[in-house]
């Protein structure tokens, strides 16, 4: 289980919000559109998700978060990401810069395992100047997942 | 043909039926009655003696004497049995193993016993009955019963709080070899006190030559049967000649006892002595067949008394007796055991609590009864029977209670235990480690790496701000991150916990904390309070280690008991 392998074109979307709250609603409705959960359990996925960034953020620094959440209510495993390259302020990154991708991690209650590794991927992905670089300058979903792709 | 078919018929005639009808009811009828008193921890012998009352001559009158005086064949094989059996608890390697301390207060409570209650009893019959002959035999031979203490009664005290300790072995042993004690004062006092009722005749000299003579007798005709029978059962294994062998040995001894005019249930019991002394591993087996076929016939011969018993003798004397017997051996035991464990210099707890565990009395006074009820006239015989089945039923209501007290007051209770008992006593929440912490479910995880190396539990609760309880930190859900060390500064606690599979409170029974781990296949089991709050985990190493721990508590709790 790989960031690749996961990622679809509809879960790639060009964020217009500049603001946190804002820019995690519209990934959980993409990721409900994809269906992570059921439609009537939006509200929980939601909760679930800010409730996780209360804990700490998870802006993990140079422009990338990657809020994440497991639970029982997810049905498939499902990763949504976010592009904004004006960056997203407030958002309380550990190194306070703006947010410019956001990578939404949802998982199945007992996938410890692939979470972390999951996790632990996109970090070392993302982290990449180059790609991370590329993924801001892409127009729309497709250039973006063609360019995640290729890579 | 038919002419002896008739014949048949009419040579089974309704005597004949009656008496096999007879042992039927005593057999049922007495089981019946030794389970209804078994109940109230009173030894099964006194229903059946009880059941004897009933169906005999004072009640029902369903036994004639007559057919009574038949059985008497059957009563001495029964005694001789008796008596070889208590022979067989004769171990001389069990009196080596108590050592001096138990065999000075085994002396003492049971000499105890019998100086009290013979002089006591002696005194008062001397005041009622101003008769020295009778007074001073009926001293002796109940100072002698008094020896005895029983077996039932106590052990099942002892089994039921599970103690263990110097207390509890020395009561074991006393109760194990008074018996025999016992059996010897009577044995001998017995035979002086024929002497002074004249029974026999003749001078003084003359009465202790025959004493000399019956005790050597007894010893040669035992002893000698003893050996025999130990060289047949060397040779013959199988259980059914090993089963008629001993019982063919019996009625020999007892045979050839009566043709010796010797003590038949004296010699029966050394014959017991000698073979568990030489053929130990034997003669183990010979009593456990023995054993097996004994309880009929002892059910039968304890009925047969209880008919033969008359309770019209009953009076204000026997009733003073009675009252005078048991503050003698009461007092005897005590005062005896006090005294034996302080000369001895006893562990305070056996010197203390001892004289307050042998009240219980059973089988052997009232066999030992019974043997007096048939070879002394009914006047001493009778009423030394009614007031030994008296005592006998006040003291094991008594006895038991008693016996309680001084195992609770000396500490022994609760120590004779397995690990699966021990585990049965605790609750989940006594193996909660206190230290051990929750985990906040924004805890780090660096601060969680630090929490598993300077803590030794496997499992950590993860909690909210109320402290309700999130998931589970286990060692293996730390594992994983390992590999991953960029994820190091920014994962939590809340994203690495597992969620917990099911929960118990402190209250629950250790044993069903177990049983939901299994049923669960996991190894720990968080503990939450009723209002959500978590308490800790227990884990199955720690449940391990804090059972370990208590029953070494208890192992070093016993030794320091002394």
């Amino acid at each position: 289980m790989n960031f690749k392998d996961m990622i679809n074109e509809q879960g790639i979307c060009i964020l217009e919000e500049s603001d946190k709250k804002q820019a995690l609603l519209k990934l959980i409705e993409c990721a409900v559109n994809q269906g992570a959960v059921h439609q009537e359990k939006t509200r929980e996925l939601t909760e679930r998700i800010f409730h996780r960034e209360g804990l700490m953020s998870t802006g993990i620094g140079i422009g990338i978060a990657i809020p994440h959440v497991r639970y029982e209510g997810v049905k498939k495993p499902l990763i949504v990401m976010g592009i904004q390259p004006r960056g997203v302020p407030g958002y309380a990154a550990i190194d306070d810069q703006p947010v410019q991708l956001v990578v939404m991690i949802i998982m199945g209650k007992n996938q410890h395992r692939e979470y972390i590794d999951l996790l632990s991927h996109v970090v070392r992905f993302l982290k990449s100047d180059e790609i991370k670089n590329k993924l801001l300058q892409a127009q729309n979903a497709k250039d973006a997942y063609n360019l995640i792709k290729g890579a | 043909m038919v002419e002896w078919f008739n014949s048949i018929v009419n040579s089974i005639s309704v005597s004949h039926l009656n008496v096999l009808i007879i042992l039927g009811l005593a057999l049922f009828g007495g089981t019946i009655g030794g389970k209804l008193f078994q109940k109230i921890k009173v030894p099964q012998v006194v229903g059946y003696i009880a059941i004897g009352i009933i169906i005999g001559q004072n009640l029902l009158h369903l036994v004639p004497l007559s057919v009574v005086k038949k059985f008497e064949p059957f009563n001495y094989f029964a005694l001789g049995l008796i008596s070889f059996m208590i022979g067989g608890e004769l171990k001389l390697s069990a009196l080596k193993k108590y050592g001096k301390q138990f065999i000075s207060i085994l002396f003492f409570e049971a000499l105890g016993a019998f100086f009290f209650v013979s002089i006591l009893v002696f005194i008062i019959g001397m005041f009622l009955l101003h008769n020295l002959v009778v007074s001073l035999v009926m001293a002796l031979l109940l100072g002698s019963m008094s020896a005895a203490t029983a077996a039932a009664g106590t052990t099942d005290v002892l089994w039921e709080y599970k103690t263990r300790g110097p207390l509890t072995s020395m009561l074991l042993g006393v109760v194990a070899l008074d018996d025999i004690l016992a059996l010897f004062l009577f044995a001998v006092f017995s035979s002086i006190s024929t002497m002074f009722l004249g029974v026999r005749g003749g001078n003084v000299l003359n009465e202790l030559g025959g004493l000399g003579y019956e005790l050597g007798a007894a010893v040669i005709v035992g002893g000698g049967s003893g050996y025999v029978l130990a060289r047949l059962l060397r040779t013959f294994l199988d259980e059914n000649k090993t089963l008629t062998f001993s019982i063919g040995a019996i009625l020999l001894v007892l045979g050839l006892s009566v043709a010796l005019k010797i003590d038949m249930l004296l010699s029966s019991m050394i014959m017991g002595i000698l073979i568990t002394n030489i053929a130990p591993i034997r003669s183990k087996e010979v009593f456990k067949l023995l054993d097996r076929v004994a309880t009929p016939i002892y059910v039968l011969f304890f009925v047969l008394v209880g008919t033969s018993l008359n309770l019209g003798g009953i009076n204000v004397v026997i009733g003073v007796l009675i009252v005078v017997y048991l503050i003698g051996r009461t007092a005897g035991k005590m005062i005896g055991a006090r005294l034996g464990g302080l000369l001895s210099k006893a562990v305070p707890t056996v010197s203390k609590y001892l004289p307050l565990c042998l009240f219980s009395q059973s089988g052997v006074a009232i066999g030992l009864a019974i043997l007096a009820q048939q070879r002394f006239p009914e006047n001493i015989g009778g009423t030394v029977i009614v007031i030994i089945t008296a005592t006998t039923f006040l003291v094991q209501l008594i006895g038991p209670p008693f016996i309680k007290q001084a195992v609770v007051k000396a500490g022994e209770t609760g120590l004779n235990i397995t690990q699966d008992d021990l585990i049965k006593t605790i609750k989940t929440g006594e193996v909660l480690s206190k230290k051990s912490p929750l985990i906040a479910e924004n805890t780090s995880l660096k601060k969680i790496l630090a929490i598993f190396s300077r803590n030794d539990e496997l499992y950590y609760p993860v909690v909210d701000k109320k402290k309700h309880l999130q998931g589970i930190i286990s060692i293996d859900s730390i594992k994983e991150t390992l590999m991953a060390q960029e994820l190091s500064d920014f994962l939590l606690a809340h994203d690495i916990m597992e969620p917990p599979v099911t929960t118990c409170t402190a209250t629950t029974p250790l044993t069903e904390a177990e049983d939901i781990m299994d049923h669960y296949h996991v190894d720990y089991l968080p503990v939450i309070k009723e209002d959500n709050v978590t308490e800790g985990v227990v884990e199955r190493r720690g449940i391990q280690r804090y059972v370990a721990t208590r029953l070494l508590d208890v192992e070093n709790k016993t030794r320091s008991l002394g």
